[in-house]
């Protein structure tokens, strides 16, 4: 329960925070503009068009990602199917294509929330957006060397989550239920997926400070149910009794794996990703020790709001701190002590965000390596 | 010169290579089961293990089928219905979309009539077979009606199936939690799960089918030779329309058992099955061009796909290795067990 009340506290405080700031902010703006228009400033927007940029809606994930940009579109006053959805199905040049014929339609009176499918893809999207004088936040996506705080106003933000350190407490959970020694295996996602890649380190750098522990085996499991059912197949058979937990990348491969081990009457700890409400489920079962919840409702609306309203005009992205640009998403740890409490106040009953409170619940900024 | 006639030898090498090209998926499933257990062996021998050849194999356990068995099951009975399709010379890619909405619709119908096998919500099963008959009449129609190739026609019936899956579950997953048909899975008769044994049915149906029907026979006339067919008075497009029907039941029972073995129906349950499917019947000597082949032969094809599969995990094999790996094996495979000669062209 501990965690629920802090992180109501952390937001109550920043709050304050904020609502202080863009008082400062108001009265920054009222000032300049008795010195006249700053040539420098970006044409704002009274109604532009939100729209969202993502792969597909058979995953759980993106689902709550957009059902968190229609609550936003709900807050202000409007149907969320004034949301248009541009949905790339996994290729970056639809992604692009989409973004372009948008802007076009709008006339650059658009903001918009996109993850664009891979990092590469992110520079071409954030430049035909600049140019055509329209507002993007990006999501998970975008390549190291580019930065909102190059393109003045209209690149407003950057969102990501850096899974290393939570799937390193995961594993760390993991390999204490199995009282520090014998055999764990790990089933990752798309192998060049960089939150696979993370999770899986996470795991590598928990194991660090368990030197009985052997980490049999990782294979990419593709974030999918089915693979994963039969990969974990192959490595009972493989290593059998020696297997004494399992870490996964996500919850969708948890399932499978639950599964798995299910048919082989075999009941041992494992670690899971996402905190996805049946995963959560689990976790209050017992089943799962632990998830990660990383409130993609918050963040599918936050993206949006942010895009909205510095296309609105309500806060001016260039005189945020670098800190607001880029910044990392919430993570919250889900166990069984408090998934019930955590279902409740998240799952059960989605709580309704303020959304200008851009960065309360953030978890400080992205820091490259 | 004897008096012999010479059109025998010929006729008896040709046997001879007939008898070969029919038994090479058996012979290449048999050289995969000596393979593996090999690799298992070299990998003790390395690390100064005693492990006798064979004997120690966990590779070649009852377990280890069992396990190969569960992850065939689903993928036999969509490739069976395919079967059906290739041996007409057509070919059906809607399988992925037919499962996903079968899956689903299965999940709601069983979760809406009371959610126990002890209630109403039995009928489920038949209403799910019901489903993916409709959606492989459509498909026929679709096909025949339309004039479009069988390939487009499918494909394009399987990413409207795909649609109308996300359509209907928002693309959420439902759980079918229900003990009684998760028997399918957790319940064994002499090592196996209930659902090898459904899946064994679901295969003696269609061998069934297939040598003791007039339909049976008309597929391998249609795809033998559709001119001939036609001008016998065979109704071609309706063996089509039935064909498709057929295949869409069978995707159906692959769809029951699929939610079986994970206990969840998403949009997503139809996911890999196309490539699966199509490689399974492929690899199992049933040629693309039609007449050619059977259910049997695409039950050593899913045993071979599925063998290697479970194979590559259990000899280590990297993660980044295994696709590549499943590619080659798969083309050796179809080498080796389809009769190429007796083609002229490949297209």
């Amino acid at each position: 329960m501990s965690f629920i009340k802090k992180f109501i506290e952390q937001e109550t405080v920043s709050r304050r925070n904020f609502l202080l700031a863009s008082a400062y902010g108001v009265a920054a703006t009222a000032a300049m503009r008795m010195f006249g228009p700053s040539p420098a400033m970006a044409a704002t927007y009274s109604d532009p068009t939100v729209a969202w940029s993502y792969r597909n809606r058979t995953n759980p994930y993106w689902n709550e990602i957009v059902s968190g940009g229609e609550a936003f579109i709900e807050s202000l006053g409007k149907d969320k199917s004034a949301l248009t959805h541009l949905i790339n199905e996994g290729s970056s040049e639809k992604s692009l294509a989409d973004v372009k014929a948008l802007l076009a339609k709008t006339n650059g009176e658009l903001a918009l929330a996109i993850d664009t499918n891979d990092a590469p893809n992110a520079r071409p999207v954030v430049e035909s957006c600049v140019e055509a004088g329209a507002y993007v936040s990006t999501l998970w996506n975008k390549t190291d060397d580019l930065h909102p705080w190059d393109f003045g106003d209209n690149y407003v933000s950057h969102m990501s989550w850096s899974d290393e350190g939570p799937a390193e407490q995961t594993a760390r959970i993991l390999l204490e239920a199995i009282g520090g020694k014998g055999g764990v295996v790990h089933l990752g996602g798309i192998a060049s997926n960089n939150p696979a890649i993370e999770r899986l380190n996470g795991l590598k750098n928990a194991l660090k400070d368990y030197p009985d522990v052997e980490l049999l085996d990782a294979q990419p499991a593709d974030w999918d149910t089915q693979k994963a059912n039969e990969v974990m197949s192959g490595f009972i058979t493989r290593y059998g009794d020696e297997i004494s937990g399992v870490h996964c990348a996500n919850d969708t491969i948890a399932y499978g794996v639950l599964e798995a081990l299910r048919a082989e009457g075999m009941d041992i700890p494992i670690v899971s990703y996402d905190g996805n409400p049946q995963a959560v489920g689990l976790v209050a079962e017992g089943k799962i020790l632990a998830t990660v919840f990383t409130n993609p409702h918050w963040g599918g609306g936050i993206t949006a709001a942010l895009a909205y309203y510095a296309a609105t005009g309500h806060f001016k992205p260039s005189e945020e701190p670098n800190e607001h640009r880029e910044f990392n998403g919430p993570t919250i740890f889900v166990t069984p002590e408090d998934a019930k409490a955590f279902k409740a106040s998240y799952l059960d009953d989605v709580p309704s965000y303020d959304w200008k409170d851009f960065w309360g619940p953030s978890n400080g900024p992205i820091v490259y390596k | 010169m004897t008096a012999t006639p010479s059109v025998l030898p010929d006729t008896h090498n040709r046997l001879n290579r007939e008898t070969l090209v029919k038994w090479a998926p058996l012979l290449v499933l048999g050289v995969l089961l000596l393979l593996f257990p090999f690799f298992e062996w070299l990998e003790d021998f390395r690390a100064a293990k005693d492990h006798t050849y064979l004997v120690d194999s966990r590779f070649l356990s009852i377990r280890n089928f069992a396990r190969i068995a569960i992850s065939a099951s689903p993928a036999l009975m969509v490739a069976i219905g395919v079967t059906f399709i290739i041996l007409m010379g057509s070919i059906d890619l809607s399988m992925e979309g037919t499962v996903s909405v079968c899956a689903v619709l299965f999940a709601f119908l069983f979760l809406g009539m009371g959610g126990t096998m002890g209630s109403w919500a039995i009928l489920a099963i038949p209403g799910a077979l019901i489903v993916g008959a409709a959606m492989g009449f459509i498909n026929g129609l679709v096909h025949v009606k339309l004039k479009i190739p069988s390939f487009m026609a499918s494909l394009a019936m399987g990413f409207v199936g795909t649609g109308l899956a996300l359509l209907l579950t928002g693309g959420d997953r439902i759980r079918v939690e229900d003990e009684a048909f998760r028997s399918l899975l957790t319940v064994r008769w002499f090592n196996f799960p209930i659902m090898c044994y459904v899946a064994l049915f679901g295969l003696l149906v269609a061998w069934f089918i297939q040598s003791r029907t007039t339909l049976g026979r008309n597929f391998y006339a249609v795809g033998g030779g559709e001119e001939l067919a036609k001008a016998s008075g065979l109704n071609v497009n309706r063996v089509r329309i039935m064909g498709f029907t057929l295949a869409g039941v069978f995707f159906a029972m692959g769809a029951l058992l699929a939610v079986g073995r994970i206990g969840i129906a998403e949009t997503a349950t139809g996911n890999g099955f196309m490539f699966v499917s199509i490689t399974a019947v492929v690899v199992g000597g049933t040629a693309l061009w039609g007449g050619i082949g059977g259910v049997w032969n695409t039950l050593i094809g899913v045993l071979i796909v599925n063998v290697i599969n479970n194979g590559m995990v259990v000899i280590g094999l990297p993660g980044w290795v295994q696709d590549g790996t499943l590619g080659l094996l798969v083309i050796a495979a179809v080498v080796l067990s389809t009769d190429r000669r007796a083609v002229s062209f490949v297209k």
